[in-house]
């Protein structure tokens, strides 16, 4: 597998403040991967970078082959980009915007079935300044993803979408990246999303990278708990332990055959990223 | 900029043209806001002549109007425009697409030549019904000086909306000097009833030369008691406004690429989270 973003010694200062502080990074093309921080960790700013949206103080940095200091057209075509904070166009139509933005690419995905995909043909010739919240994030999706990109940053991508509107977001996010292989970078912090959707995923604290895995790797790097349950005596007894199979091996031994009720849940990517963040500050 | 962008920034120009004529409160404010209060001017002070000539106030005005309406919509509209599209995101948005500044650019000049254009035809059509004024005796004339004095005011005005700090502050920003600036200009009252010093400073500016082009184009010669220097000065209106415009060409990409650069994510977000706060 190829190599999408590839991040060495990343630095950034702003004034005498550090804020990346030697952030190294390989995301891989066709994977979803998400960035997850607390606030002021740096995650912005290193996205930005990425984005070529700010100039970094120090380190190498490649996105999809091309230092975004010095992207172009033809690199900027091959990105996608999807913030929260847009509210432009209001005055245009869902589908007469779609078409406009699709004319700056030279082959962009059909403006009707793009539409569709986002769940927003009823709406197609309504003024965008008239959509729901959940429907205007849909549409930025949408026109982040317009120009086929290689490669699609999503910031907070699902603020604001009810459940089922949430669950559609999600199965088109896989789709795209399982038959589009379209990588995409994902900031949010709804670690269940993050959980749910990214292969691998790294969390940054301090301006560094403090783990980068998938779910299991990281649980296993900051060795959070997993929690193991079984019945004895008629009641639940539950055991916390960074080691669930050594646990579950001297539990048989002691019950000399199958644990009644035994059930192991490995820790969230939710009670890593807690167990991460409670350690560093 | 390429074939493409330049194409597509037209057809968005166009767009965002009809938008505005689609928009209630936006044609109310064309129709009653510029042609409205002209047809009033031209009821309450129109008949009377402009003073120690024979040409109506009517006329006068009309050259006035049309001189600030190409005006306004350059250094006001667009660069207030021109803020709330970097408030709203679309610049950031059109940033991050290939050849999407350039197309914003085009698109935002064709919607002030689409604006201007309609509020001129409509003022002249205002002002041959309602106050009686002879059709322009120049078309040419009134056609190029429209056309340049247009151009001279697009890039100023998108150099004028890179500075503006926020919509908020930015209308009475531009709006105060604009309105300061219309008084000694010469485009609503004869310049030669101003002391001397305050018809240098109207000769600094574009709006002077602006009206004077007009008004060569539509108040017969007899008027030219009323100007400096007893002419119309066809080449220096010319001369003037291609100088505003080379000054504008020069100042605008510079501003442009240094706000476009600076939009971000991030601060787009501070700026709304300031704007909510305020």
């Amino acid at each position: 597998m190829s190599t999408a973003v590839s991040v060495r010694g990343l630095r950034m200062r702003y004034g005498a403040a550090d804020v990346l502080r030697g952030v190294d990074l390989e995301i891989r093309r066709g994977e979803i991967f998400t960035l997850l921080g607390p606030n002021g960790a740096g995650k912005t700013t290193t996205i930005e970078i990425l984005e070529g949206f700010r100039k970094r103080s120090a380190g190498e940095v490649s996105v999809l082959g091309t230092d975004p200091e010095k992207g172009g057209d033809d690199w900027r075509a091959r990105l996608g980009i999807v913030l929260q904070n847009w509210r432009d166009h209001t005055r245009w139509g869902v589908r007469e915007l779609v078409v406009h933005l699709s004319r700056f690419y030279d082959a962009p995905r059909d403006p009707d079935e793009l539409v569709a995909a986002v769940g927003l043909t009823e709406q197609a010739g309504q003024q965008v300044g008239r959509l729901s919240g959940g429907q205007r994030r849909r549409l930025d999706v949408a026109l982040g993803i317009i120009g086929r990109p290689e490669l699609l940053f999503l910031d907070e991508p699902t603020t604001g979408f009810d459940p089922q509107a949430r669950h559609e977001f999600h199965l088109l996010l896989t789709r795209l990246a399982a038959d589009d292989g379209m990588t995409v970078v994902l900031t949010t912090h709804d670690l269940a999303e993050a959980e749910k959707l990214a292969h691998r995923t790294a969390i940054l604290v301090g301006g560094r990278i403090a783990v980068c895995g998938t779910p299991g790797e990281l649980a296993r790097e900051v060795q959070a708990q997993s929690s193991v349950r079984w019945i004895e005596d008629g009641r639940e007894r539950v055991l916390s332990t960074p080691d669930p199979s050594r646990a579950a091996w001297e539990l048989h031994n002691r019950f000399d055959g199958p644990v009644p009720g035994l059930e192991i849940r490995r820790p969230s990517l939710e009670e890593s990223y807690l167990e991460l963040i409670g350690r560093a500050a | 900029m390429n074939m493409r962008a330049l194409r597509i920034g037209m057809r968005r120009g166009w767009a965002e043209h009809t938008h505005l004529l689609r928009n209630r409160r936006e044609l109310a404010g064309t129709l009653i806001g510029t042609v409205g209060f002209f047809a009033l001017m031209l009821i309450w002070m129109g008949d009377r002549p402009v003073k120690g000539t024979d040409v109506s106030n009517a006329t006068f005005m009309t050259a006035g109007f049309l001189a600030f309406t190409v005006f306004s919509n350059g250094l006001m509209t667009l660069p207030l425009s021109l803020v709330t599209d970097r408030e709203e995101g679309a610049l950031l948005r059109l940033r991050a697409i290939p050849g999407g500044i350039p197309a914003y650019l085009t698109g935002r000049a064709v919607t002030v030549l689409c604006q201007i254009a309609l509020q001129s035809a409509l003022l002249v059509a205002t002002a041959v019904l309602v106050g009686g004024v002879a059709p322009p005796r120049d078309w040419l004339t009134l056609a190029w000086v429209l056309v340049l004095g247009t151009v001279a005011v697009v890039p100023l005005g998108a150099a004028i909306g890179c500075l503006l700090p926020s919509s908020k502050s930015g209308a009475g920003m531009v709006a105060l000097p604009m309105m300061l600036l219309l008084i000694p200009s010469g485009v609503m009252f004869p310049v030669t009833a101003m002391p001397e010093a305050v018809q240098w400073v109207a000769q600094s500016f574009p709006l002077y030369w602006q009206g004077l082009g007009l008004r060569a184009a539509l108040l017969p010669d007899s008027m030219l008691v009323a100007e400096i220097a007893g002419s119309w000065r066809l080449p220096y209106v010319a001369a003037v406004l291609g100088a505003w415009t080379v000054a504008g060409m020069l100042l605008a990409p510079g501003l442009i690429r240094r706000m476009t650069r600076r939009e971000s994510g991030s601060r787009l977000a501070e700026r709304q989270l300031a704007a909510q706060t305020a």
